[in-house]
């Protein structure tokens, strides 16, 4: 025997449809296919490089740096990066953050143990300036272990930051050859200083 | 001929009606090839649907005034004039004022075919096949116009209308004798016609948002995302074997079919990815939903209401300037949205080219290129592909590089996928609304 269909079959069937279509695709993400959301700049984040040497080091140095300098702002690191990739001059409280979040960042890769003793930077070092071939030659025959305890990779990374005119510095993001010459004066400057700091502990 | 004149006008119906939102999936096209800008490309489609919308019933109170045949047949020799017009449009003024003129004829020639059908078929077999080729017409306008402007051009699509509507002409002249339509003695049925205008606004969020986010957000051809969007005409369809097999009173199909299409709308705010895939079933719901009310709603708006076609002229205003009520309301809805998922995209951007496995000099690379790449496409979805061709990669990088640009080219996605949401959200809220005005109670008649 075949009845005419209740009059509730359609809303019924319709109701199944609308559940299970929106049931499966919320069970499956939908509602939070967004953009990647920041992280927390004040959360430990590990940070590696695919670079070595001092262009790993360094690199490492500045996304540990900005995550620092985000956190005190109170911003994202992303959005301190998009504000620092744009012209214009910066506020002090931003130069602030950067100086104290890249001294930090020391800090931190000295307590992890991933700061390269000095010996292991010595000889990139020494290839990418011009010094006298003589003097050259001869830090090159400095044993590691002479080296390591003369120069110590923090001690120089933190005279450096401190020695950098980071709103100059900023200003030349777009100029690599003006950005590189800036990072050698002052990296030059901070050897200088720490070897002096030194000789003057020892005597 | 005498065989070919009725399924000659019921395609003229259908071509009046698909041309509410055939060149959906042709604005990027016309925006590029008639050098305008965004906020005019859209009156492409304002422009015919406010003017068939304004001039429906005043066109329906002339119908009763002229000839029928003639009249019919003076519409859709205008419509196909216009429709040539459009196809050789040097600018963009001179194109939206070809889409007006094309609105105006296709008034007098959707009202026109309305009588010559009835007069071909009876009275109940007439209006049916008015409005089925209407509802197919409306389903299947921007699936057609993303195939046409995909394998020829835009004006593709104008010029297939031309030799359609000149063969009508003959078609309506051939009519032998056309009753004259009886004086007015009914007033417009407010519920379904406010029902039609609420679900034509709703249907507008599904069709031309969807056509958006397919093509601008997630940079689809025209022609996959008129695939795409061929699941509604399909969908519709099968609605009426669906609605036959349970037989349920009018009101509750129709109420059915706007909340179907609220649901419709509410999966398509909700992809979990952007997949095309992901948009088939609620396209399906949507579908349901319009092949379940379009047509029930136009025929109770009609149903034993004289002149029949000022009645349909209520129904055309009805649909048209609830499209148009859609666009405005969506469109700034949707623009905001958009200007504010930059943000978002661009530190999702920044902390995945921060990370990459890329060397120093290579990221710093990639962000210049990407820097200058968003700010030339300021104001839509990026396409970052061209920021990457630029660099040159060594081979140890290129997977890096192309992993990245995948990763940043997901996030764009997921950007431009929330920004619809509200948009479509929106929509649902439209179909919601429409469900209500079906099932509020009605006001006691006193007698």
């Amino acid at each position: 025997m075949t009845g005419r269909p209740h009059p509730g079959s359609l809303p019924a069937v319709a109701l199944v449809l609308v559940a299970g279509v929106l049931g499966v695709q919320v069970a499956y993400g939908g509602g939070t296919f967004e953009p990647l959301r920041p992280a927390d700049p004040c959360a430990t984040r590990s940070v590696t490089s695919a670079a070595r040497g001092i262009d790993g080091l360094s690199e490492r140095l500045v996304l540990l740096g900005i995550d620092g300098a985000a956190c005190r702002l109170h911003v994202s690191r992303e959005e301190l990066t998009l504000e620092l990739a744009q012209p214009g001059t910066r506020t002090d409280a931003e130069i602030d953050a950067l100086h104290a979040g890249l001294l930090s960042a020391v800090q931190r890769m000295k307590d992890d143990g991933s700061l390269p003793p000095a010996s292991e930077l010595v000889d990139e070092a020494l290839d990418a300036t011009d010094l006298n071939a003589f003097l050259e030659a001869a830090i090159r025959a400095l044993p590691d272990s002479l080296v390591d305890a003369t120069l110590k990779t923090d001690d120089v990374l933190s005279r450096t930051i401190d020695n950098l005119d980071l709103p100059k510095l900023l200003t030349n993001v777009d100029n690599p050859s003006e950005l590189d010459q800036q990072i050698d004066t002052a990296v030059t400057r901070a050897v200088k200083e720490s070897l002096a700091a030194r000789l003057r502990d020892l005597l | 001929m005498r065989r070919a004149v009725a399924p000659l006008l019921a395609v003229t119906v259908a071509l009046v009606l698909a041309d509410s939102a055939v060149v959906t999936l042709a604005l990027p096209d016309i925006l590029r090839n008639l050098h305008t800008s965004v906020a005019q490309v859209a009156w492409v489609l304002i422009s015919f649907n406010l003017v068939l919308g304004l001039v429906a019933v005043p066109m329906a109170l002339l119908f009763t005034r002229s000839r029928p045949r003639i009249f019919c047949a003076f519409g859709i020799a205008v419509f196909a004039s216009a429709s040539a017009w459009c196809a050789s449009a040097p600018s963009i003024e001179v194109l939206l004022a070809a889409r007006c003129l094309q609105a105006l004829g296709g008034a007098a020639a959707l009202i026109g075919c309305l009588e010559l059908l009835v007069a071909e078929y009876g009275e109940r077999r007439g209006v049916a096949a008015w409005v089925t080729a209407g509802v197919v017409g409306t389903a299947s306008g921007p699936v057609v116009g993303g195939l046409l402007t995909q394998a020829f051009s835009w004006q593709a699509i104008f010029v297939v209308q031309v030799p359609m509507a000149v063969l009508a002409v003959p078609a309506a002249l051939a009519v032998p004798v056309v009753p004259m339509p009886s004086p007015d003695r009914h007033r417009p049925a407010l519920r379904p016609n406010l029902t039609l205008a609420l679900l034509s606004a709703a249907l507008t969020a599904a069709l031309f948002l969807l056509v958006l986010l397919l093509v601008e957000g997630w940079h689809r051809s025209p022609a996959a995302a008129a695939l795409a969007v061929s699941v509604v005409p399909v969908a519709a369809l099968a609605a009426r074997p669906l609605a036959r097999r349970l037989s349920p009173p009018d009101e509750v199909e129709v109420a059915v079919g706007c909340f179907l299409i609220a649901g419709g709308l509410v999966g398509l705010a909700i992809p979990p990815s952007a997949d095309l895939a992901w948009t088939i079933a609620p396209q399906a719901l949507v579908g349901l939903g319009l092949g379940l009310t379009i047509d029930r709603l136009t025929s109770q708006a009609m149903r034993m209401r004289l002149p029949r076609v000022q009645h349909a002229g209520w129904t055309i205003s009805a649909r048209h300037i609830g499209v148009v009520v859609g666009l405005a309301l969506l469109t700034p809805v949707f623009t905001a949205d958009l200007h504010d998922a930059q943000v978002p995209a661009q530190e999702a951007i920044t902390s995945l080219v921060l990370d990459a496995p890329l060397q120093p000099q290579d990221k710093i690379a990639v962000a210049r290129a990407l820097g200058h790449q968003l700010s030339e496409q300021r104001g839509q979805v990026p396409d970052l592909r061209p920021a990457f061709a630029t660099l040159s990669l060594s081979p140890d990088e290129r997977l890096a590089g192309a992993a990245l640009e995948r990763d940043l080219h997901a996030q764009l996605e997921r950007a431009a996928t929330r920004a619809f949401r509200d948009s479509f959200l929106v929509g649902a809220g439209l179909a919601l609304l429409a469900l209500i005005s079906v099932i509020a109670p009605r006001r006691r008649t006193t007698s």
